[in-house]
């Protein structure tokens, strides 16, 4: 598990007092996992579409893909420290606009994945061998867009794109869909299930969609903890927009080194 | 005379074969017209399905591909369904697109109410980086289009089922600026896309009862060309304006705000102030929203001061 990229993480987000930290390490292993071990991309053009490419729909755990986008040499240090500051290139939803790091700005859910279709049905038409990822949450597969661009996405037989469904019960607390899967399923996606925090099964499960032999877009359905790393903000309580204050940022750091 | 619906077909298979890049995308509608462009480039037209909003979405995908995309559908389902894609998905984005709608207003009359709208000219006027057009012939459509398809710009093309019936020299018509189309001193009558038929009809009865009326043409909403108002704004110190548009941030909104500090002897607004909810005709439909001629004509040779 990516502790570091979890303290990384909770330093951006308590030095700007702004962000979602269980949000964030829900998904952190899935998005450390895609840019170290799936995608093929170069560091210094990532968002060039000859390469793989990756779209945070669930835009609020953008501090996990600034994390991340930093191990691996695709931002600076810099930028990661004026996160969330007035003259900042970085801010709570990641920006298209200012940063070429970012190939879509999302903010509002069920945006990501028909922008992503289209990056894909792009590439297609262009006969691009690369692939397009987009991770939501599972309470943003409540929103229509996201199945009107499932059917356009099973439809146009867009088996260069890949839905990753960050599964941290959110969806739950509202409205709940037990069978997930058979709903990804009954829109024509190829389905995949695993879990978010362990890079075994994330690898058993990224195989299995790289080795996706039909025309059908795949979901990767992955089962995560809101909040996973730190028992104090564990869940979907009143840690979702939280910022934690120096007894609390001392408990979560107690976790995270595992003191 | 050919409709705008088939003059826009015509021209994307021209830009087709011209721009390899141009890719377009339809909500189930003009499948019929546009049979020749999908023969021609079957890997460039896609009608998606009915799922505004996520066409939309999609075609900012295609964008970000290097594509240049024309997203075609009904006004109200395009603009104001979609509007949120339409805001983020290009205008955050900062990504161009062209937006090609018909139906706008009341023009699929006899469909009600859902089939309306009023306010999508004014909603994408909203957008930074958005250029909004309200063509009321061919001539105008084509030119529009060709000035700005590939600016990279978010631009509303409106096309509408009534044209005005002026034909205008294609060198006459140039995005953002008005056309003088008729002089006169008394009383200005600003007209936008198809309301122009009804402003010449208005102005020759006018003329009928010693009225000499000025016919300012608006076929370009945004950038709105505030010089040609208030140079004729200030010659007749009176203002007519006619739109098919809500009286709430349309043509009118745009004429009072850039004529602001003219004093005006006269102001008259003809606009949709409230949803127009029977059937019929266009006609009938200009007589509900008091659109038509006899309503404008009977309301300026009122008001008007000499």
């Amino acid at each position: 598990m990516a502790d570091s990229l979890r303290i990384k993480i909770l330093e951006m987000i308590v030095n700007s007092g702004e962000g979602h930290i269980p949000s964030s390490f829900s998904i952190v292993d899935i998005i450390d996992y895609l840019y170290s071990d799936v995608m093929e991309y170069n560091v210094n053009d990532i968002s060039n579409l000859s390469g793989d490419v990756f779209i945070l729909s669930k835009g609020h755990g953008a501090a996990a893909l600034y994390a991340v986008l930093e191990k691996i040499g695709a931002i600076s240090s810099d930028l990661i420290l004026q996160y969330g500051k007035p003259k900042g290139l970085l801010g709570g939803h990641p920006e298209r606009f200012k940063n070429k790091q970012v190939i879509a700005s999302t903010g509002s859910l069920g945006h990501g994945l028909p922008i992503a279709s289209g990056i894909a049905l792009g590439g297609k038409l262009r006969s691009n061998s690369s692939r397009v990822y987009c991770l939501l949450g599972d309470g943003e597969c409540q929103e229509g867009t996201v199945w009107e661009a499932a059917n356009i996405a099973a439809n146009q037989q867009l088996n260069n794109l890949i839905a990753i469904v960050d599964w941290n019960g959110s969806a739950k607390q509202l409205m709940p869909c037990e069978d997930l899967e058979a709903r990804w399923k009954s829109f024509g996606w190829n389905v995949i299930r695993g879990y978010g925090h362990s890079y075994s099964d994330l690898g058993r499960a990224f195989s299995q969609v790289l080795n996706n032999s039909t025309s059908k877009p795949s979901v990767l359905i992955l089962e995560t903890i809101k909040g996973k790393g730190s028992k104090l903000v564990e869940g979907h309580g009143a840690w979702h927009h939280k910022i934690p204050n120096q007894e609390e940022l001392n408990s979560i750091m107690k976790d995270l080194t595992n003191e | 005379m050919s409709s705008l619906r088939k003059v826009f077909a015509e021209l994307l298979l021209d830009k087709g074969k011209l721009d390899p890049d141009l890719i377009v995308l339809v909500g189930d509608i003009s499948h019929g017209l546009l049979t020749e462009f999908r023969s021609a480039f079957p890997k460039r037209y896609f009608n998606i399905g009915i799922c505004e909003p996520a066409m939309v979405g999609l075609a900012a995908g295609l964008r970000i591909a290097g594509f240049n995309p024309v997203i075609h559908t009904i006004a109200p389902f395009l603009i104001e369904r979609s509007y949120e894609q339409i805001k983020l998905d290009f205008g955050y984005q900062g990504l161009g697109g062209n937006f090609v709608s018909v139906g706008g207003s009341f023009d699929y009359s006899k469909l009600g109410c859902s089939h309306h709208t009023y306010s999508d000219v004014s909603m994408m006027a909203q957008l930074p980086r958005s250029n909004v057009f309200v063509p009321g012939s061919n001539a105008e459509f084509t030119e529009l289009f060709n000035q700005n398809y590939k600016n990279n710009e978010i631009n509303y093309f409106r096309l509408t089922e009534n044209s005005h019936g002026y034909e205008f020299m294609p060198q006459n018509i140039t995005s953002g600026e008005a056309i003088l189309v008729k002089e006169g001193n008394d009383v200005t009558i600003a007209a936008l896309g198809p309301m122009l038929k009804v402003a010449l009809e208005s102005s020759k009865k006018l003329a009928e009862q010693g009225i000499d009326a000025e016919v300012l043409y608006y076929h370009t909403f945004k950038p709105f060309d505030t010089h040609a108002i208030i140079k004729s704004i200030k010659k007749t110190n009176q203002m007519a304006t006619l739109e098919e548009l809500s009286i709430i941030g349309g043509l009118n909104s745009l004429a009072i705000e850039a004529c602001a500090g003219i004093l005006l002897k006269s102001h008259l607004k003809f606009a949709v102030s409230n949803f127009v909810r029977s059937y019929g005709n266009y006609s009938d439909m200009l007589i509900e929203a008091k659109l038509s001629t006899e309503h404008v004509v009977s309301e300026i040779a009122r008001e008007i001061k000499k």
